[in-house]
Protein backbone atom coordinates (compact mmCIF):
# COMPACT_ATOMS: atom_id res chain seq x y z
CA UNK A 1 0.00 0.00 0.00
CA UNK A 2 1.67 3.66 -1.01
CA UNK A 3 0.49 6.42 1.45
CA UNK A 4 0.11 9.86 0.27
CA UNK A 5 -0.68 9.74 -3.14
CA UNK A 6 -4.33 10.48 -3.89
CA UNK A 7 -6.32 13.74 -3.74
CA UNK A 8 -8.54 12.19 -1.11
CA UNK A 9 -5.84 12.34 1.33
CA UNK A 10 -4.59 15.54 0.88
CA UNK A 11 -7.94 17.05 1.51
CA UNK A 12 -8.25 14.90 4.67
CA UNK A 13 -4.48 16.22 5.21
CA UNK A 14 -5.24 20.02 5.21
CA UNK A 15 -8.56 19.65 7.11
CA UNK A 16 -6.65 17.57 10.17
CA UNK A 17 -3.69 19.97 9.73
CA UNK A 18 -6.06 23.38 9.89
CA UNK A 19 -7.93 21.41 12.71
CA UNK A 20 -4.53 20.88 15.19
CA UNK A 21 -3.63 24.54 14.27
CA UNK A 22 -6.58 25.59 15.62
CA UNK A 23 -6.06 23.69 19.11
CA UNK A 24 -2.59 24.64 19.31
CA UNK A 25 -4.35 28.31 18.97
CA UNK A 26 -6.64 27.37 21.79
CA UNK A 27 -4.05 25.67 24.37
CA UNK A 28 -1.67 29.11 23.75
CA UNK A 29 -4.04 31.58 24.20
CA UNK A 30 -6.15 29.91 27.31
CA UNK A 31 -2.76 29.23 28.84
CA UNK A 32 -2.43 32.85 27.98
CA UNK A 33 1.78 32.53 26.87
CA UNK A 34 2.06 32.71 30.62
CA UNK A 35 3.09 28.71 31.96
CA UNK A 36 5.97 28.90 29.02
CA UNK A 37 6.94 32.50 30.03
CA UNK A 38 10.51 32.92 32.02
CA UNK A 39 9.79 34.32 35.71
CA UNK A 40 10.91 33.07 39.61
CA UNK A 41 9.35 32.02 42.66
CA UNK A 42 9.24 33.49 46.14
CA UNK A 43 7.18 32.86 49.23
CA UNK A 44 5.48 35.36 51.73
CA UNK A 45 4.81 34.56 55.45
CA UNK A 46 1.55 35.13 57.03
CA UNK A 47 -0.47 34.74 59.73
CA UNK A 48 -4.21 34.31 58.11
CA UNK A 49 -4.62 35.23 54.20
CA UNK A 50 -8.14 35.34 54.55
CA UNK A 51 -8.78 32.72 52.01
CA UNK A 52 -6.23 33.32 49.14
CA UNK A 53 -7.11 30.33 46.54
CA UNK A 54 -4.14 28.76 44.20
CA UNK A 55 -4.54 31.06 41.05
CA UNK A 56 -5.09 33.73 42.84
CA UNK A 57 -3.49 36.86 40.75
CA UNK A 58 -0.32 38.95 42.13
CA UNK A 59 0.02 42.88 41.62
CA UNK A 60 3.07 44.58 42.12
CA UNK A 61 2.01 48.54 42.12
CA UNK A 62 -1.28 48.00 40.51
CA UNK A 63 -0.34 45.21 37.54
CA UNK A 64 -0.62 41.93 37.38
CA UNK A 65 2.51 40.17 37.35
CA UNK A 66 1.80 36.39 38.50
CA UNK A 67 -0.10 34.73 40.48
CA UNK A 68 -0.23 32.61 43.52
CA UNK A 69 0.85 28.75 42.89
CA UNK A 70 0.61 27.39 46.61
CA UNK A 71 -0.94 27.78 49.69
CA UNK A 72 1.01 25.85 52.38
CA UNK A 73 0.29 25.61 56.11
CA UNK A 74 3.27 25.13 58.07
CA UNK A 75 2.98 24.76 61.68
CA UNK A 76 6.45 26.75 63.78
CA UNK A 77 7.24 24.49 66.60
CA UNK A 78 9.51 27.43 68.22
CA UNK A 79 7.24 30.01 68.14
CA UNK A 80 4.49 27.46 69.07
CA UNK A 81 2.05 29.09 65.89
CA UNK A 82 1.12 28.01 62.73
CA UNK A 83 2.07 30.01 59.68
CA UNK A 84 0.45 30.47 56.17
CA UNK A 85 3.06 30.44 53.05
CA UNK A 86 1.86 31.62 50.20
CA UNK A 87 4.41 30.50 47.12
CA UNK A 88 4.19 33.07 44.27
CA UNK A 89 5.51 33.06 40.96
CA UNK A 90 5.91 36.52 39.09
CA UNK A 91 7.13 37.39 35.77
CA UNK A 92 11.22 37.51 36.10
CA UNK A 93 11.03 41.14 34.45
CA UNK A 94 9.22 42.65 37.67
CA UNK A 95 12.08 43.40 40.69
CA UNK A 96 10.49 43.27 44.20
CA UNK A 97 12.17 45.33 46.61
CA UNK A 98 11.94 43.21 50.20
CA UNK A 99 11.17 45.98 51.78
CA UNK A 100 8.11 46.49 49.72
CA UNK A 101 4.37 46.06 51.54
CA UNK A 102 2.77 42.54 50.52
CA UNK A 103 -0.92 42.34 51.91
CA UNK A 104 -4.23 40.35 50.97
CA UNK A 105 -6.85 42.87 48.90
CA UNK A 106 -10.41 42.17 47.82
CA UNK A 107 -11.49 43.40 44.81
CA UNK A 108 -14.86 44.40 46.01
CA UNK A 109 -15.88 44.15 49.72
CA UNK A 110 -17.22 40.39 48.82
CA UNK A 111 -15.01 39.88 45.83
CA UNK A 112 -12.33 38.00 44.64
CA UNK A 113 -8.76 37.94 46.84
CA UNK A 114 -5.62 39.08 45.57
CA UNK A 115 -2.27 39.62 46.75
CA UNK A 116 -1.34 43.31 46.76
CA UNK A 117 2.63 44.07 46.57
CA UNK A 118 2.74 48.08 47.56
CA UNK A 119 6.54 48.71 45.85
CA UNK A 120 9.14 49.71 48.76
CA UNK A 121 12.78 51.56 48.13
CA UNK A 122 15.30 48.73 48.69
CA UNK A 123 15.93 48.11 44.45
CA UNK A 124 19.41 46.98 45.36
CA UNK A 125 18.28 43.83 47.04
CA UNK A 126 15.59 43.10 45.00
CA UNK A 127 14.31 39.45 45.73
CA UNK A 128 15.73 37.16 44.04
CA UNK A 129 14.26 32.83 43.25
CA UNK A 130 13.52 31.68 46.56
CA UNK A 131 13.73 33.79 48.91
CA UNK A 132 10.81 34.73 51.23
CA UNK A 133 9.76 37.92 52.98
CA UNK A 134 6.47 38.70 55.68
CA UNK A 135 3.37 39.64 54.40
CA UNK A 136 0.69 42.23 56.27
CA UNK A 137 -1.89 40.09 57.26
CA UNK A 138 -5.06 41.03 56.16
CA UNK A 139 -7.94 42.50 58.73
CA UNK A 140 -10.80 39.18 59.45
CA UNK A 141 -13.85 40.61 58.34
CA UNK A 142 -15.07 39.75 61.26
CA UNK A 143 -12.88 42.68 63.19
CA UNK A 144 -13.75 45.12 60.80
CA UNK A 145 -17.39 44.08 61.89
CA UNK A 146 -16.34 44.50 65.06
CA UNK A 147 -15.15 48.07 64.70
CA UNK A 148 -17.77 49.31 62.67
CA UNK A 149 -20.21 48.12 65.57
CA UNK A 150 -18.18 50.12 68.27
CA UNK A 151 -18.43 53.35 65.73
CA UNK A 152 -21.99 52.85 66.07
CA UNK A 153 -22.45 52.07 69.58
CA UNK A 154 -21.05 55.72 70.20
CA UNK A 155 -22.56 57.25 67.80
CA UNK A 156 -26.21 55.57 68.99
CA UNK A 157 -25.54 56.40 72.82
CA UNK A 158 -24.41 60.59 71.42
CA UNK A 159 -27.53 60.55 69.43
CA UNK A 160 -29.76 58.66 72.16
CA UNK A 161 -28.37 61.49 74.62
CA UNK A 162 -29.89 64.81 71.99
CA UNK A 163 -33.15 62.77 71.65
CA UNK A 164 -33.24 62.77 75.09
CA UNK A 165 -32.66 66.58 75.30
CA UNK A 166 -30.07 66.11 77.97
CA UNK A 167 -26.64 68.11 77.50
CA UNK A 168 -26.46 71.50 75.58
CA UNK A 169 -26.67 69.86 72.14
CA UNK A 170 -30.21 68.31 72.96
CA UNK A 171 -31.32 71.44 74.78
CA UNK A 172 -30.09 73.72 71.80
CA UNK A 173 -32.40 71.37 69.58
CA UNK A 174 -35.26 70.64 71.68
CA UNK A 175 -35.94 73.77 74.44
CA UNK A 176 -37.41 76.93 72.98
CA UNK A 177 -36.11 79.01 75.70
CA UNK A 178 -33.36 80.08 73.43
CA UNK A 179 -34.93 80.60 70.52
CA UNK A 180 -38.13 82.76 72.80
CA UNK A 181 -35.23 84.75 73.97
CA UNK A 182 -34.04 85.58 70.63
CA UNK A 183 -37.07 86.45 69.19
CA UNK A 184 -38.06 88.91 72.19
CA UNK A 185 -34.46 90.48 71.75
CA UNK A 186 -34.83 91.01 68.03
CA UNK A 187 -38.38 92.51 68.70
CA UNK A 188 -36.73 95.02 71.15
CA UNK A 189 -33.81 95.99 69.05
CA UNK A 190 -36.38 96.42 65.88
CA UNK A 191 -38.86 98.82 67.90
CA UNK A 192 -35.78 100.43 70.27
CA UNK A 193 -33.04 100.65 67.50
CA UNK A 194 -31.00 102.97 69.92
CA UNK A 195 -30.13 100.53 72.39
CA UNK A 196 -27.38 99.26 70.58
CA UNK A 197 -26.06 103.03 70.88
CA UNK A 198 -26.69 103.12 74.26
CA UNK A 199 -23.90 103.02 76.63
CA UNK A 200 -24.87 101.92 80.15
CA UNK A 201 -24.11 104.70 82.60
CA UNK A 202 -22.75 102.22 85.39
CA UNK A 203 -19.66 101.09 84.27
CA UNK A 204 -18.36 104.24 84.24
CA UNK B 1 -58.44 0.33 28.07
CA UNK B 2 -56.39 0.42 30.52
CA UNK B 3 -55.37 -3.14 30.21
CA UNK B 4 -54.97 -2.43 26.15
CA UNK B 5 -52.72 0.73 27.34
CA UNK B 6 -50.11 -0.67 29.81
CA UNK B 7 -49.74 -3.31 27.06
CA UNK B 8 -48.59 -1.17 24.76
CA UNK B 9 -46.37 0.56 26.78
CA UNK B 10 -44.80 -2.06 27.77
CA UNK B 11 -44.51 -3.61 24.39
CA UNK B 12 -42.76 0.08 23.97
CA UNK B 13 -40.35 -0.50 26.95
CA UNK B 14 -39.53 -4.47 25.72
CA UNK B 15 -38.44 -2.44 21.63
CA UNK B 16 -36.75 0.13 23.43
CA UNK B 17 -34.60 -2.76 25.28
CA UNK B 18 -34.09 -4.93 22.29
CA UNK B 19 -32.79 -1.87 20.42
CA UNK B 20 -30.55 -0.69 23.65
CA UNK B 21 -29.63 -4.34 23.67
CA UNK B 22 -28.37 -4.73 19.98
CA UNK B 23 -26.35 -1.29 19.74
CA UNK B 24 -24.64 -2.64 22.69
CA UNK B 25 -24.12 -5.98 20.87
CA UNK B 26 -22.75 -3.89 17.63
CA UNK B 27 -20.39 -0.99 19.90
CA UNK B 28 -18.86 -4.19 21.43
CA UNK B 29 -18.12 -6.02 18.37
CA UNK B 30 -17.37 -2.42 16.85
CA UNK B 31 -14.48 -2.16 19.42
CA UNK B 32 -13.69 -5.06 19.00
CA UNK B 33 -12.88 -4.71 15.31
CA UNK B 34 -11.27 -2.01 15.46
CA UNK B 35 -8.28 -2.89 17.25
CA UNK B 36 -8.05 -6.38 15.65
CA UNK B 37 -5.95 -6.22 12.30
CA UNK B 38 -5.96 -5.97 9.38
CA UNK B 39 -6.80 -2.52 9.73
CA UNK B 40 -8.56 -0.88 6.31
CA UNK B 41 -6.64 2.92 6.40
CA UNK B 42 -7.79 3.70 3.07
CA UNK B 43 -11.64 3.24 4.10
CA UNK B 44 -10.74 5.01 7.53
CA UNK B 45 -9.43 8.10 4.96
CA UNK B 46 -12.78 8.18 2.73
CA UNK B 47 -15.11 8.11 5.69
CA UNK B 48 -13.07 10.99 7.29
CA UNK B 49 -13.66 12.76 4.43
CA UNK B 50 -16.77 12.36 3.70
CA UNK B 51 -17.45 12.87 7.80
CA UNK B 52 -15.13 15.94 8.30
CA UNK B 53 -13.87 17.37 5.03
CA UNK B 54 -17.25 17.41 3.54
CA UNK B 55 -18.88 18.60 6.13
CA UNK B 56 -16.86 21.74 7.43
CA UNK B 57 -18.42 24.27 4.98
CA UNK B 58 -22.00 23.89 6.78
CA UNK B 59 -20.35 23.55 10.07
CA UNK B 60 -18.51 26.70 9.77
CA UNK B 61 -21.92 28.15 8.62
CA UNK B 62 -24.02 27.37 11.03
CA UNK B 63 -21.64 28.04 13.66
CA UNK B 64 -20.97 31.48 12.27
CA UNK B 65 -24.12 32.22 12.98
CA UNK B 66 -24.71 31.03 16.36
CA UNK B 67 -22.12 33.15 17.57
CA UNK B 68 -24.09 36.30 15.89
CA UNK B 69 -27.14 35.21 17.41
CA UNK B 70 -25.42 34.69 20.74
CA UNK B 71 -23.91 37.83 20.83
CA UNK B 72 -26.81 39.94 19.45
CA UNK B 73 -29.51 38.13 21.74
CA UNK B 74 -27.06 38.41 24.77
CA UNK B 75 -26.65 42.33 24.31
CA UNK B 76 -30.03 42.98 24.38
CA UNK B 77 -30.01 42.06 27.78
CA UNK B 78 -26.69 42.82 28.89
CA UNK B 79 -26.86 46.18 27.28
CA UNK B 80 -29.74 47.31 30.00
CA UNK B 81 -27.34 45.75 32.35
CA UNK B 82 -24.21 48.46 31.03
CA UNK B 83 -22.24 44.89 30.99
CA UNK B 84 -21.38 44.09 27.18
CA UNK B 85 -17.69 43.63 27.94
CA UNK B 86 -19.26 39.73 29.43
CA UNK B 87 -21.01 38.88 26.54
CA UNK B 88 -17.00 37.94 25.59
CA UNK B 89 -16.64 35.76 28.06
CA UNK B 90 -20.48 34.10 27.89
CA UNK B 91 -20.14 33.48 24.28
CA UNK B 92 -16.85 31.55 24.75
CA UNK B 93 -18.10 29.76 27.78
CA UNK B 94 -21.20 28.30 25.87
CA UNK B 95 -19.90 27.98 22.71
CA UNK B 96 -16.77 26.12 23.41
CA UNK B 97 -18.33 24.28 26.82
CA UNK B 98 -21.14 23.53 24.89
CA UNK B 99 -23.00 24.54 21.55
CA UNK B 100 -19.76 24.01 19.53
CA UNK B 101 -20.15 20.20 20.33
CA UNK B 102 -23.43 19.76 20.27
CA UNK B 103 -24.50 21.92 16.70
CA UNK B 104 -21.52 20.16 15.46
CA UNK B 105 -23.04 16.69 16.26
CA UNK B 106 -26.78 17.55 15.18
CA UNK B 107 -25.46 18.94 11.51
CA UNK B 108 -23.42 15.49 11.10
CA UNK B 109 -25.98 13.51 12.47
CA UNK B 110 -28.65 14.95 9.42
CA UNK B 111 -25.57 15.03 7.14
CA UNK B 112 -23.51 12.02 7.69
CA UNK B 113 -25.75 9.79 9.89
CA UNK B 114 -28.23 10.14 7.41
CA UNK B 115 -26.26 9.05 4.71
CA UNK B 116 -24.63 6.02 6.40
CA UNK B 117 -28.22 4.54 6.99
CA UNK B 118 -29.39 4.90 3.40
CA UNK B 119 -26.34 3.26 2.52
CA UNK B 120 -26.42 0.46 4.85
CA UNK B 121 -30.25 0.25 4.29
CA UNK B 122 -30.11 0.25 0.64
CA UNK B 123 -26.88 -2.68 0.81
CA UNK B 124 -28.86 -4.40 2.96
CA UNK B 125 -32.26 -4.45 1.10
CA UNK B 126 -30.25 -5.47 -2.09
CA UNK B 127 -28.21 -8.66 -0.20
CA UNK B 128 -25.06 -7.09 -0.59
CA UNK B 129 -24.03 -7.52 3.03
CA UNK B 130 -25.48 -11.06 2.79
CA UNK B 131 -23.16 -11.14 -0.37
CA UNK B 132 -20.34 -9.83 1.87
CA UNK B 133 -20.68 -12.47 4.32
CA UNK B 134 -20.60 -15.48 1.53
CA UNK B 135 -17.44 -13.45 0.55
CA UNK B 136 -15.61 -14.35 3.86
CA UNK B 137 -15.86 -10.53 4.54
CA UNK B 138 -17.20 -9.24 8.30
CA UNK B 139 -19.53 -6.89 7.55
CA UNK B 140 -18.71 -5.06 10.41
CA UNK B 141 -15.24 -4.52 10.18
CA UNK B 142 -15.16 -3.88 6.57
CA UNK B 143 -18.45 -1.45 6.91
CA UNK B 144 -19.00 0.15 10.48
CA UNK B 145 -15.62 0.61 11.67
CA UNK B 146 -14.42 2.79 9.20
CA UNK B 147 -17.53 4.63 9.76
CA UNK B 148 -16.72 4.83 14.01
CA UNK B 149 -13.10 5.46 13.36
CA UNK B 150 -13.66 8.24 10.98
CA UNK B 151 -16.62 9.90 12.70
CA UNK B 152 -15.02 9.75 16.54
CA UNK B 153 -11.65 11.24 14.93
CA UNK B 154 -13.71 13.71 12.74
CA UNK B 155 -15.71 15.38 15.13
CA UNK B 156 -13.56 16.68 17.82
CA UNK B 157 -11.25 18.33 14.69
CA UNK B 158 -14.97 19.92 13.29
CA UNK B 159 -16.05 21.04 17.06
CA UNK B 160 -12.24 23.02 16.93
CA UNK B 161 -13.56 24.98 13.71
CA UNK B 162 -16.65 25.69 15.62
CA UNK B 163 -15.65 26.72 18.30
CA UNK B 164 -13.24 29.34 17.10
CA UNK B 165 -16.05 30.12 14.08
CA UNK B 166 -18.48 30.91 16.85
CA UNK B 167 -16.33 32.80 18.52
CA UNK B 168 -15.48 34.85 15.33
CA UNK B 169 -19.61 35.43 14.53
CA UNK B 170 -19.65 36.96 18.15
CA UNK B 171 -16.17 39.20 17.73
CA UNK B 172 -17.80 40.45 14.45
CA UNK B 173 -20.78 41.75 16.22
CA UNK B 174 -19.23 42.91 19.51
CA UNK B 175 -16.62 44.62 17.98
CA UNK B 176 -18.40 46.40 14.55
CA UNK B 177 -21.57 46.51 16.67
CA UNK B 178 -21.20 46.95 20.65
CA UNK B 179 -18.32 48.72 20.08
CA UNK B 180 -15.84 46.46 22.10
CA UNK B 181 -12.07 46.86 20.98
CA UNK B 182 -10.51 43.93 19.57
CA UNK B 183 -7.86 43.19 21.58
CA UNK B 184 -9.96 43.65 24.89
CA UNK B 185 -12.49 40.90 23.02
CA UNK B 186 -10.13 38.82 22.67
CA UNK B 187 -8.44 39.19 26.21
CA UNK B 188 -11.71 38.70 28.21
CA UNK B 189 -12.45 36.04 25.60
CA UNK B 190 -8.94 33.52 26.64
CA UNK B 191 -8.87 34.91 30.50
CA UNK B 192 -12.53 33.53 30.78
CA UNK B 193 -11.71 30.02 29.12
CA UNK B 194 -9.74 26.84 31.12
CA UNK B 195 -8.69 24.08 29.95
CA UNK B 196 -11.01 21.61 31.10
CA UNK B 197 -13.97 24.15 28.87
CA UNK B 198 -12.26 22.90 26.14
CA UNK B 199 -11.35 18.79 26.80
CA UNK B 200 -14.71 18.45 27.91
CA UNK B 201 -16.21 19.98 24.79
CA UNK B 202 -14.32 17.92 22.59
CA UNK B 203 -14.26 14.64 24.92
CA UNK B 204 -18.17 15.02 24.24
CA UNK B 205 -17.67 15.82 20.36
CA UNK B 206 -16.02 12.20 20.65
CA UNK B 207 -18.67 10.53 22.41
CA UNK B 208 -21.38 12.30 20.14
CA UNK B 209 -19.38 10.94 17.04
CA UNK B 210 -19.34 7.48 18.19
CA UNK B 211 -22.98 7.60 18.79
CA UNK B 212 -23.86 9.32 15.66
CA UNK B 213 -21.74 6.19 13.52
CA UNK B 214 -23.06 3.34 15.55
CA UNK B 215 -26.55 4.65 15.43
CA UNK B 216 -26.76 5.12 11.80
CA UNK B 217 -24.83 2.04 11.17
CA UNK B 218 -27.16 -0.09 13.34
CA UNK B 219 -30.65 1.39 11.88
CA UNK B 220 -29.36 0.46 8.16
CA UNK B 221 -28.58 -2.80 8.87
CA UNK B 222 -31.94 -3.46 10.35
CA UNK B 223 -33.76 -2.15 7.07
CA UNK B 224 -36.53 -4.37 5.81
CA UNK B 225 -39.17 -4.36 3.14
CA UNK B 226 -36.98 -2.22 0.11
CA UNK B 227 -37.08 1.55 -0.58
CA UNK B 228 -39.92 2.63 2.12
CA UNK B 229 -37.96 1.16 4.61
CA UNK B 230 -34.61 2.88 3.74
CA UNK B 231 -36.73 5.77 3.88
CA UNK B 232 -38.18 5.08 7.25
CA UNK B 233 -34.66 3.46 8.74
CA UNK B 234 -33.26 6.65 7.55
CA UNK B 235 -35.89 8.70 9.79
CA UNK B 236 -35.33 6.89 12.31
CA UNK B 237 -31.75 7.21 12.25
CA UNK B 238 -31.43 10.60 12.63
CA UNK B 239 -34.18 10.87 15.50
CA UNK B 240 -32.72 8.66 17.44
CA UNK B 241 -29.36 10.17 16.97
CA UNK B 242 -30.25 13.56 18.01
CA UNK B 243 -32.24 12.27 21.35
CA UNK B 244 -29.12 9.95 22.08
CA UNK B 245 -26.27 12.83 21.25
CA UNK B 246 -28.96 15.45 23.88
CA UNK B 247 -29.54 12.30 26.19
CA UNK B 248 -25.40 11.90 25.88
CA UNK B 249 -24.79 15.76 26.59
CA UNK B 250 -26.67 16.11 29.74
CA UNK B 251 -25.35 13.41 30.76
CA UNK B 252 -21.72 14.07 30.73
CA UNK B 253 -22.07 17.76 31.69
CA UNK B 254 -23.78 16.47 34.70
CA UNK B 255 -21.03 14.62 35.01
CA UNK B 256 -18.50 16.80 34.38
CA UNK B 257 -19.96 19.29 36.70
CA UNK B 258 -19.35 17.65 39.79
CA UNK B 259 -15.82 16.15 38.68
CA UNK B 260 -14.52 19.50 37.88
CA UNK B 261 -16.62 21.92 39.63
Amino acid sequence: MIFGKTKLELKVGIFTFVGLIILVIFILSIGGFKTWSLGYDFSVNYQFVNGVKVGAPVRFAGVDIGEVRGVVLEFVPEENRTNVRLDVWVRSNARIPPDSTVWVNTLGLLGEKYVEIIPGKDYANALKDHQSITGIDPLPIHEIFNRAENIMRNLDAGLTKIMNKEGSLGKFIYDDALYNDFEAFAADIRKNPWKLLYKSKEKK
Amino acid sequence: MLNLLFVDLGRKIIVFMYFFGGLANLAIQTVYLTFKPPYKYDHIIEQSKRAGYESFPIVSVVALFIGFIFALQSAYFMQRLGAEMYIASLVALAIVRELGPVITALVVAGRVGASHTAELGSMQVTEQIDALETLATNPIKYLVVPRFVALGLMLPILTLYADILGILGSYLICVFKLGITSSMYMNITFTSLAYKDLFTGLFKAWIFGMIIALVSCYEGFNVRGGAEGVGKATTRSVVISFLMILAADCLFTALFYFIFP
